[in-house]
């Protein structure tokens, strides 16, 4: 039992550096990324800025547009992860030598390690310029290493749905919205109560919830959207 | 009806029932027999490949119509036949890349029938359109697929040091016949029983050539099995069968 596990994790491991290494090499989805991010942040802060918004709106607003910010940023850069094996065609020699959960995984842990570097510098610049007060910086730290959790996993499983479809930026579109949808509700609802200093209730127990839905059903379904 | 559950239905989910409770019942028979198949009785330890009806269509084209064929231990298949006659799309049905629309494929390994997800992480493949990170080098991308398949990198660089490939190039900036031998590499890599080679010796020098020659005799005189697609016949003397595809 442990040494198979320890073989699964070793595989999930070989995927995840690899990632980075190839990432650090082409630097195109920190750079996808970074840029998408960088803009955005930029244009809220611009136009919402503290001058912008009142105290009260800022509460409801600030925080939504703080995910909007992430959620187009890790859809701009995600998808890739399994798209860029099939176009360069590295998919095969991945087939022909992977365990399906274990490179599962590994492309979930780099997608996680790379939104939560995201998360980590734009969270304090976009508070700093929108001079956005929060209570409860806790449950935001929380709230954030949860939601990019489910974002990187929820855009895990569907890039490896998508990657061997034509239309793979509209599938994209379509596909992440129902997957995406309930965990940026959650995730708003829970930075809203971060900045009020309110308490998390149900929203942060649903929030973990979530994750594991998608971690499970990432695991159940990658094989069967992977092998042939 | 041979044991290979992929080729039974087309529905994953149901695909992957069948594969359960095939899981639950091998469908050997005592001296590691095939049932369906009269006659054959191969040694429970020797690996065995045996494929008949392999159909495959794409849209409307029908790229095997009834495929069939086998081969067994130190022998070799050689797959012959013009562009398009589906040398490729046999090999992918073959190495469990790509599911037949009907026929069966049954493979063993130690007397146990291996289904296509099994079967794919077993055998050793090149084939053209196989590629590796560009932004990698040799090195980096034998060891990255040595843990994958769960042998050590020192046996990746081991291959790679017989095929006399330069170590530290990233792979992206191979020549073509230095890709195919980083293929070659890829496919020895955890010393697999059942080589499947499309194309093996294309983009080749001389001596490109005659190390890939070297390590296909000493498979097979090892007791593992090939099936080798070329588009024209081969001057190799394990040649046990010859499909031509272009018939």
């Amino acid at each position: 039992m442990w040494p198979r596990i320890s073989t699964w994790a070793a595989e999930a491991t070989a995927v995840f550096a690899k990632e980075w290494r190839c990432e650090l090499r082409t630097r195109y989805a920190l750079n996808t990324l970074g840029l998408f991010a960088f803009t955005t942040l930029v244009v809220v802060s611009v136009s919402l800025g503290p001058l912008g918004v009142s105290l009260s709106q800022g509460t409801a607003v600030l925080p939504v547009l703080l995910w909007v910010i992430l959620l187009f940023s890790v859809a701009a850069g995600l998808p890739r992860a399994f798209v860029q094996e099939e176009e360069t065609q590295t998919a095969i020699a991945l087939r022909l030598a992977a365990t399906p959960s274990a490179l599962f995984c590994g492309k979930l842990v780099y997608g996680l390690t790379l939104v939560l570097a995201l998360e980590a510098l734009i969270t304090p610049v976009y508070v700093a310029v929108t001079s956005l007060k929060v209570v409860s910086p806790g449950l935001l730290a929380g709230t954030l290493i949860a939601g990019g959790y489910g974002l990187a996993a929820g855009s895990t499983l569907v890039a490896a749905i998508i990657a061997q479809a034509r239309s793979k930026g509209t599938l994209f579109s379509v596909l992440a919205f129902p997957v995406l949808l309930p965990l940026l509700l959650l995730a708003v609802e829970l930075s809203r109560s971060a900045v009020a200093g309110d308490p998390a209730g149900v929203a942060l127990p649903q929030l973990l919830l979530y994750d594991a839905s998608v971690t499970v059903v990432g695991l159940m379904l990658f094989p069967a959207v992977w092998n042939p | 009806m041979l044991p290979e559950p992929d080729t039974r239905c087309h529905g994953w989910a149901l695909r992957r029932l069948n594969q359960r409770f095939l899981r639950a019942a091998p469908p050997t028979l005592p001296g590691g027999a095939i049932p369906g198949i009269s006659g054959y009785s191969p040694p429970v330890s020797s690996p065995h490949l045996q494929f008949a009806g392999v159909r495959r269509r794409f849209g409307r084209l029908s790229v095997l119509k009834g495929v069939s064929g086998s081969v067994e231990p130190g022998a070799m298949l050689l797959v012959t036949g013009p562009n398009g006659s589906g040398k490729s799309t046999l090999m992918r049905c073959l190495a469990g890349l790509l599911a037949p629309d009907g026929g069966t494929i049954a493979y063993q390994e130690n007397g146990t029938p291996l289904e296509a997800a099994e079967r794919r992480r077993r055998v050793g493949v090149v084939a053209p359109d196989l590629a590796f990170y560009a932004e990698l080098t040799v090195a980096e991308n034998l060891t990255f697929f040595a843990r994958l398949r769960r042998v050590s990198p020192e046996r990746g660089l081991g291959v790679l040091g017989r095929l006399d490939l330069p170590l530290d190039r990233l792979a992206g900036n191979l020549s073509s016949g230095m890709r195919q031998r980083l293929r070659w590499g890829f496919a020895l890599l955890h010393s697999p029983r059942l080589l499947l080679l499309d194309e093996p010796f294309q983009n080749f020098d001389a001596a490109g050539e005659r190390i890939a020659r070297e390590l296909l005799e000493e498979h097979l005189e090892d007791g593992g099995l090939a099936v080798v697609a070329n588009p024209s016949s081969l001057d190799f003397h394990h040649v046990a069968a010859h499909l031509d595809l272009g018939r």
